[in-house]
């Protein structure tokens, strides 16, 4: 395994306004290169992780650090500097509905524009054509002038990755990315974040709920348990004991291929 | 080992947050209870008591006696308060749950419905002898059969009248837009509360606007023909004026409930404000804020009709002159005018709606 460290959170808190204590001390590295997958319950604090990562959410004690730099409290110009290098996938796609394709691919190049053009829609056309590219690298270029309500699911989440690749990002965080997908297309979405991670080396993190979607596409695993990691290891580490330790007694492996 | 930042532990601030909430909640409870029991009070004296047990012409009116009933039932009231078992705390949501103390409170809340209703009745001098005397149903007679005999020979000049009052909703709803636009981003609460100062601006706004809203066109009417002087011009701004208020709220609405997802995803790629709200906020409001605006056209034709009885210009001040002269019979052909342009326009105005979506 590499030994860069891309993302290192140390001893990480976040107490939300309304009293919730999601992350209660949570270290952890993310390595260069490596498709690390967080596993855990709905609530037990996954997507509250990936946005103190990306600073969507503001951490309530500890260390974010990215790339070495310390990006706990960082605002402003600053923070959506960093913003640029890390792309985010969503469980619920979160396109821009009632534009086409192409634009929002395009959006991913926000970060990197001065505001006038961007709101003008004045991309370069070098912008355009690495918009074309990403589309491509997902498969779905053909769709680039449609509506993006008008895609399926599956094809809206393809979007949505070549936007995050049009940052050209170090890091990619995903956030349950299959989790509205049904089982064939889920494999199909998880099989392009392989494709980014190991033919553009693009680090990923994501969360997921299906083992065997782990066991297959992650390279390391780490399990949280309301707000706590209650594992770290490789994915073929986690046996029946681990799964009802992570999941509760009354879970049972769901297999889907 | 905790980090310092954690010493006061942030759980144990929300709590201590909390609680200093619940005693702002209760007195705001008790403040409405006193005002309640003050309420009941008053009007058990003056409507039920003077005006159907004394039967009394002219009500006695003193200060002296307002006040002693004000430090009674704020009395009552704080001590009510305090027992929990008043419709104050119910309402604040700190009543006690107790069968007792939900019934108290739900048989006072009956009670000042019925007062509420019976001193309306009074105050309304509501009576079947009016309507159902002879004179009266003449009266009603002669007004309804010149209503349906409409002279027509104004009908030149009430269709120039009604063509002005349409094109003067029309330019008050075009130059509402722009405005509307910018209060509404500046009215817009998940937009604003991010620094204290986008907030105190949000506050500021938010209560301007909430007065001008709460003044009817008809009264920002009378202000602008003063202003202006009497004629469409007045009745354009005091529309004008109005339209904006009204539908900087509703813009603003709409954008507080937008998708919060695409926000996220598009801040997600570095973006700057500006660049979020025009990806990620614009794109979901345009549907909302074109279907507020076209139905606010055809909101303020007929409120053009109204405003010109104050001298706004129109079709209105032309209805209010034949009114005043009893002319019925023009009254009747102003009326059926009126009546079949808001029918046409409301038909236009739900046809694009519906279309654009």
């Amino acid at each position: 395994m590499s030994s860069n460290v891309i993302v290192e959170v140390r001893n990480l808190h976040k107490v939300y306004p309304s009293g919730t204590h999601a992350l209660k001390g949570v270290s952890l590295n993310v390595y260069e290169g490596e498709f690390l997958v967080v596993i855990g319950l709905s609530g037990s604090g996954k997507t509250t992780l990936l946005k103190c990562i990306n600073r969507l959410e503001e951490p309530t004690a500890g260390t974010v650090k990215f790339l070495g730099k310390d990006i706990t409290h960082i605002k402003g110009k600053e923070l959506r500097e960093v913003r640029t290098h890390i792309g985010m996938v969503f469980q619920q796609f979160n396109l821009i509905k009632r534009m086409n394709v192409l634009s929002n691919v395009l959006a991913g190049k926000l970060g990197y524009m001065k505001t006038l053009p961007s709101i003008m829609g004045n991309f370069p056309p070098q912008c355009i054509q690495e918009a074309m590219k990403n589309l491509d690298i997902v498969g779905i270029k053909e769709y680039a002038y449609e509506r993006a309500d008008k895609l399926s699911g599956g094809q809206q989440q393809r979007v949505a990755i070549a936007r995050s690749l049009m940052q050209s990002p170090k890091l990619l965080l995903a956030d349950e990315p299959v989790a509205s997908l049904d089982p064939a297309t889920s494999n199909s979405i998880m099989q392009y974040f392989e494709k980014v991670n190991k033919e553009l080396g693009v680090t990923v993190v994501c969360n997921l709920h299906f083992l065997s979607l782990v066991r297959r596409y992650a390279t390391r695993v780490i399990a949280l348990k309301s707000g706590e990691i209650v594992f770290e290891g490789l994915p073929h580490e986690i046996d029946e004991a681990w799964f009802k330790k992570i999941y509760g007694e009354e879970a049972e492996e769901v297999e889907i291929r | 080992m905790l980090d310092p930042e954690l010493e006061i532990h942030p759980k144990e601030k929300i709590l201590r947050k909390r609680k200093n909430q619940e005693k702002i909640n209760l007195i705001k409870a008790i403040l409405l209870d006193i005002f309640f029991v003050f309420y009941a009070i008053l009007v058990l004296q003056r409507a039920i008591y003077y005006k159907v047990i004394l039967d009394l012409r002219e009500l006695p009116f003193s200060w002296a006696e307002v006040i002693l009933i004000l430090i009674i039932s704020a009395a009552i009231g704080i001590i009510w308060g305090y027992s929990r078992t008043s419709l104050g705390t119910r309402i604040m949501g700190l009543g006690k749950e107790t069968k007792s103390a939900r019934l108290i409170s739900e048989i006072f809340a009956w009670t000042l419905f019925n007062l509420t209703f019976i001193a309306g009745w009074l105050v309304t001098k509501i009576s079947l002898i009016d309507l159902f005397s002879k004179e009266g149903i003449e009266g009603a007679n002669r007004i309804f059969h010149a209503l349906f005999t409409p002279e027509f020979g104004i009908f030149d000049d009430a269709l120039f009248a009604i063509i002005e009052t349409i094109y003067l909703a029309l330019i008050a709803t075009l130059l509402s837009i722009p405005p509307t636009l910018i209060l509404s981003f500046l009215t817009a609460r998940n937009l604003m509360k991010d620094h204290w100062y986008t907030f105190m601006i949000y506050y500021a706004l938010r209560i301007i606007l909430n007065f001008v809203r709460s003044i009817e066109p008809l009264i920002w009417a009378i202000i602008f023909s003063v202003w202006v002087g009497i004629g469409p011009y007045a009745g354009m701004i005091a529309l004008l004026v109005h339209t904006i208020a009204a539908n900087a709220k509703l813009y603003s609405e709409a954008i507080e409930s937008i998708e919060e997802g695409p926000v996220d995803a598009i801040e997600a790629t570095g973006a700057n404000k500006l660049q979020v709200i025009w990806y990620a906020v614009v794109p979901q409001i345009v549907l909302p804020f074109l279907s507020f605006t076209i139905y606010r056209w055809d909101i303020n034709v007929r409120m053009a009709t109204v405003i010109g009885l104050v001298g706004g210009g129109g079709i209105g001040t032309m209805l209010m002159q034949y009114q005043g002269l009893a002319q019925w019979h023009e009254v009747g052909l102003i009326v059926i005018m009126i009546a079949f342009v808001v029918w046409i326009m409301d038909y236009i105005s739900a046809k694009i709606r519906e279309s654009i979506y």
